[in-house]
């Protein structure tokens, strides 16, 4: 295989341009992703995410993206809200159904700190995985008003102001991340390189 | 963890660096000072064309994805933001923040909702240029020229209220000078807003960041001229900080 990594272009926000250039930079070769029938172009695939849950859900339906999102059987890996919209649901802006992938709830992060979460943070792996490989003790941009509510697959934790809350998931072949690897600097790359790696 | 952020002001094509929002003195080029910026460590980066709403023109694309190649941790980019589709094009250029100021205040506060419901939230930083009043602060525009009556406290409030994720605030009368920042400001819109604040305008010493963290506990601190000079980099800055406050890291 030609191990293509496909980027999924959805919506006006769209901040492919950082992920495809850290992608590139990590070694892999990348196709932007504009209609369902790129789907049969690419071995892997990323949904970045910057925008709000219920508008990404919006386009995502419009350009037809949902089902080849669903059955798309290779290694996925969700990027901050491209990871959140893997949930059942979302209470952003109202309720919005996800694609359903994973059985978590999308809500606001309460804690005492400022909101959005902006900044770099450590993770804490609970439950070792080939993404997270090699980047134990880094820190990694994050840029979040909301946050992942999953209990059955959680591959890290963070802590923001003491508040605990999901920053990674793994269930097979999906894996998401709440931070920004593109803006996390060498750890960041470091994580892509090990997707781009993985094997299915 | 206060964020050190590296701050271009830029009159396309130079970084300048301006002495309370006038008289603008050349720096370089803005693709090789932000990877100066990165290499040394920057947690963020700010890039401000500060000409673009004073002489009314079309934003400048080409430079700010220039800068934006250079990194691989997050970005911001402003000036002479008016519309969506000026949000748009910002994060199609690299930006993963876009700030604004200027029309936001004179013209349209709905870009404020617009944009944060579309992009969300953390992805519109409000640009504050405070000029100290009586005993207030009002906002300016237009690079520090244009007064709009607005107070301060009032339209942080209003601006989070509509959605902004972040205040980048600045001081026209501290700005560039190097003496220190206005601690009182800054204290006073940390306190009345739940979205983080980055300060900036005033750092002339080491000492000044750290007094700064230690009165206002700012989201993040912003800084051009000291790093502009090399008089320090960020990481001189951030193994001060380590040293003498344990909540930096």
């Amino acid at each position: 295989m030609n191990n293509i990594i496909g980027i999924v272009n959805y919506g006006i926000a769209g901040n492919i341009h950082s992920v495809k250039k850290a992608i590139e930079q990590a070694g892999g070769n990348t196709l932007v992703v504009n209609k369902p029938s790129d789907f049969d172009l690419i071995d892997k695939l990323v949904i970045p995410g910057v925008g709000s849950f219920k508008d990404a859900m919006q386009v995502l339906e419009y350009d037809n993206f949902i089902s080849p999102l669903q059955e798309f059987n290779k290694p996925i890996l969700g990027i901050c809200l491209g990871m959140q919209i893997m949930a059942d649901l979302g209470f952003e802006f109202g309720k919005t159904k996800g694609l359903g992938l994973i059985d978590a709830e999308v809500k606001p992060i309460l804690c005492d700190g400022k909101i959005p979460h902006m900044g770099f943070n450590r993770i804490n792996i609970k439950t070792p995985n080939i993404l997270l490989d090699g980047v134990e003790n880094e820190e990694f941009y994050f840029m979040h008003s909301y946050e992942m509510v999953n209990y059955t697959n959680i591959a890290a934790l963070t802590k923001y102001n003491n508040h605990s809350f999901v920053s990674a998931i793994h269930k097979g072949n999906l894996y998401g991340v709440q931070f920004h690897p593109e803006k996390s600097r060498e750890a960041g790359i470091k994580l892509l390189s090990n997707f781009i790696k993985l094997k299915e | 963890m206060t964020r050190l952020i590296a701050k271009l002001d830029v009159k396309p094509p130079y970084v300048v660096k301006p002495v309370h929002f006038e008289g603008l003195r050349k720096i370089g080029n803005p693709s090789e000072l932000a990877k100066k910026y990165y290499d040394q460590g920057a947690d963020e980066l700010f890039y401000i064309d500060i000409v673009s709403s004073l002489y009314q023109r079309e934003i400048l694309f080409d430079g700010i994805e220039k800068v934006a190649n250079e990194l691989f941790i997050p970005f911001a980019a402003g000036g002479g933001v008016k519309s969506i589709d000026d949000f748009s094009k910002m994060f199609h250029m690299g930006a993963d923040k876009v700030v604004i100021n200027t029309h936001a205040i004179q013209e349209n506060p709905d870009i404020i909702d617009k944009a944060a419901k579309i992009f969300g939230s953390q992805a519109v930083v409000v640009n504050i240029e405070a000029k100290r009043w009586k005993s207030n602060w009002e906002c300016y525009t237009d690079c520090g020229r244009i007064q709009s009556q607005k107070d301060v406290l009032d339209w942080v409030k209003e601006a989070e209220q509509r959605g902004a994720g972040e205040i980048l605030l600045q001081s026209v009368d501290m700005d560039g000078r190097c003496r220190g920042f206005d601690t009182e400001l800054a204290s006073e819109v940390v306190s009345i807003t739940g979205v983080p604040v980055v300060v900036s305008s005033g750092a002339g010493s080491l000492k000044d960041i750290k007094e700064l963290i230690e009165i206002a506990s700012p989201s993040g601190v912003a800084i051009a001229s000291l790093l502009h000079y090399d008089r320090e980099n960020i990481q001189s800055i951030k193994k001060y900080l380590n040293n003498k406050n344990d909540s930096v890291t």
